[in-house]
């Protein structure tokens, strides 16, 4: 009897479905990118107009409420549910998705396009509602949510904002989780124990310099655009390193 | 014979301790597999690195006549739902089924439908908030549904109940005889699946005993029960792999198949002969360790 | 199914006794390779080694498309095979265990007449 080597029945589907399939993959259940961060912004934004009525009754004064929610913060609280999601994308997507069959890089890449068409959505939103919250002078009560903070006046800097902001709590939470999936409790304490060393290192560094003042030129000079330019260099690299990390990552139990 | 999966001088270490030793095998295409085992011998981790979920800390491994690692030509026909494969936690039952038909491409609706109504699979309970027979439920339906030329189950009916593990095995083979593709069942309850297997592998401590047809392994023990001086004048020279004995009585396990003439032979000196189920085989020859390694 | 012998053995030897007491006629089907399989809820691989042994031996036979039939002239066929064996498998134990128990050749023929024929 002659052995031969079977071929393959199947072919798998292109590169691009198969990213595509991932990312519909997590999006099986809406809630979860699209439900749950929109239902918690609607509560926010339902909450901040009842809280503007408040002040303006208490004030007296119609629109007064503008001054008060200035520097309202509002507007980032879906921002830790979807930190968690990030996070959860990688501990629990991850497993589940290489029990059907998907490569790492497939499921990489899949996930890193929900993250990005994700952010860019909801921040053409977040900038369109910041326009309207604008020109209708918060809402006709003095109402400030989505103009409260870096808000700097096109909506095309604040739809680059609002992305560079939801890339980063995506792509950095995932990557931290992604350290979590490959090196486990030993790569956490590394990671954290290596970046509380750098933060406090730099820190102590601009200090024995006396160079806060500089630093603080520099910051102001950047403007909150150019700010976050350099956070959407810290997002790449966050990207980047967490395929990597991936790659060698196994499901263990 | 076409061969589609074969291993080569597989090892996997997780720090000293040695989970899978040196083995090798191949699996033929369209027979089913038993890959049998005590707990923690090994089975699960030899799945993970044929479906290249976990990495060989050395040798090769075939699938298709390649790599399986990171590999989706050979991942779109493997089926690989492990024994304790978690699901995301806001993930019903009807979600993963909803996901499954993307990655499967002989994916039957039609199958998965009738195992959901037959397994008695709650579909819209959050797959965390499932008893273990659920989940376990679960996990062959999307075994069996996903018609993958490669379909492994890895222990899977822990916790089904009797009624549900038969159906399992009913389901399988009716689904085999009408689309044939390649099995491998990893399980402990060996009896129970005895009959359906085609060609038998057992894993002890990382290594491989037994490689061998399930047919050729049926019958080739036999357990002789008599007086301990006949049984042993009987299983003189014989392969022993048992003893027992209590008083005057012995009971001996000898390898190798008896002619007709030798069992009359044992009936004339008194003796009675045992048949050994293929458990009760593989239970004396894992505890025999026997360090000559393959059995074939 | 006995758990010494082989199962395709055992499946033949079923479809002999089914042939032999005329359950199932010459020239009649036979389940096929699946149904056996299902029924004795054993692998189709086995099953169909049990259906070949049989065809191997002339006492089934395959018509194309259709299925698998018992051949003409089997069932003589197989009355004579297992005359033939059964001296060795069940008058040689008889005859063993008779002898255990001290009875004579004279007792078992008074036994074998008493027992009701049919």
């Amino acid at each position: 009897m002659t052995t031969t080597v079977a071929t393959p029945t199947l072919t798998p589907p292109s590169e691009f479905s198969r990213i595509l399939h991932v990312m519909r993959l997590h999006l099986v259940n809406r809630q979860v990118y699209i439900g749950i961060p929109w239902l918690i912004l609607g509560g926010v934004f339902v909450l901040s107009l009842i809280i503007a009525l408040l002040i303006n009754y208490a004030t007296g004064d119609p629109t007064g409420s503008k001054l008060g929610m200035q520097y309202s913060w509002a507007v980032i609280s879906p921002l830790w549910y979807l930190a968690a999601v990030a996070v959860l994308a990688i501990s629990q997507s991850f497993p589940f998705a290489l029990g059907f069959g998907v490569t790492r890089r497939d499921f990489y890449l899949g996930t890193s396009l929900l993250f990005v068409t994700s952010s860019v959505v909801n921040a053409i939103a977040l900038a369109t509602l910041a326009l309207i919250e604008e020109s209708t002078d918060g809402w006709g009560i003095g109402a400030k949510m989505f103009t409260s903070l870096f808000f700097d006046g096109t909506w095309i800097a604040n739809f680059f904002v609002y992305s560079v902001v939801q890339l980063g709590i995506f792509f950095i939470g995932a990557c931290i989780a992604t350290v979590y999936m490959r090196w486990r409790v030993m790569g956490m304490l590394v990671f954290w124990f290596g970046f509380a060393l750098v933060l406090v290192g730099t820190i102590a560094l601009i200090t024995l310099t006396d160079n806060w003042g500089p630093v603080g030129g520099w910051l102001v000079a950047q403007g909150t655009v150019g700010i976050f330019a350099w956070l959407l260099l810290l997002v790449a690299l966050a990207a980047f390193f967490g395929y990597f990390i991936l790659r060698r990552a196994t499901p263990k139990n | 014979m076409s061969i589609v999966i074969e291993a080569r001088g597989l090892t996997k270490n997780f720090g000293k301790f040695t989970a899978v030793d040196n083995v090798s095998f191949t699996i033929e295409q369209n027979r089913i597999y038993g890959l049998l085992g005590r707990n923690g011998a090994g089975k699960t981790t030899i799945m993970q690195l044929l479906t290249g979920q976990d990495f060989a800390s050395s040798g090769d491994i075939a699938v298709f006549g390649q790599s399986p690692v990171e590999n989706a030509n050979v991942l779109a026909n493997v089926s690989f739902i492990k024994e304790s494969q978690k699901y995301p936690d806001n993930f019903k039952a009807k979600h993963v089924f909803a996901a499954a038909p993307s990655f499967f491409a002989n994916w039957s609706q039609e199958l998965a439908d009738q195992l959901i109504v037959e397994f008695r699979v709650p579909m819209g309970r959050d797959v965390k908030k499932m008893s273990r027979g659920q989940v376990s439920a679960v996990g062959v339906i999307l075994g069996l549904a996903s018609r993958a030329p490669i379909t492994f189950f890895d222990e899977p009916y822990l916790g089904l109940d009797a009624v549900s593990r038969q159906l399992f095995y009913d389901r399988l083979l009716e689904d085999y005889a009408e689309h044939p593709r390649t099995i491998i069942l990893s399980t402990h309850l060996i009896d129970e699946v005895s009959d359906l297997l085609e060609h038998v592998i057992l894993i002890d401590e990382g290594r491989i005993l037994i490689d061998s047809n399930a047919e050729d392994l049926r019958g080739s023990a036999s357990t002789v029960v008599g007086k301990s001086r006949d049984v042993a004048a009987f299983v003189e020279g014989r392969d022993v792999i048992h003893r027992d004995g209590i008083g005057g009585l012995s009971s001996v396990t000898i390898n190798g198949q008896l002619s007709q003439a030798e069992r009359v032979a044992a009936v004339e000196a008194g003796l009675e002969l045992v048949p050994v189920s293929l458990q009760q085989l593989i239970v004396r020859l894992s505890s025999l360790e026997t360090s000559e390694g393959t059995v074939k | 199914m006995d758990e010494s012998r082989p199962i395709f053995v055992q499946i033949a030897e079923q479809i002999e006794n089914d042939i032999i007491d005329g359950t199932t006629a010459e020239e009649s089907q036979v389940p096929s390779t699946n149904e056996f399989a299902a029924f004795y809820r054993i692998n189709p691989a086995t099953a169909g080694k049990g259906v070949n042994l049989l065809v191997d031996e002339g006492i089934l036979y395959k018509k194309r498309g259709i299925g698998m039939f018992v051949a003409a002239g089997s069932r003589a066929r197989l009355i004579a095979q297992r005359t033939d064996r059964f001296q060795t498998e069940f008058v040689r134990p008889l005859l063993a265990e008779a002898a255990k128990l001290g009875i004579s050749s004279q007792q078992l023929a008074d036994m074998i007449t008493k027992e009701p024929s049919e």
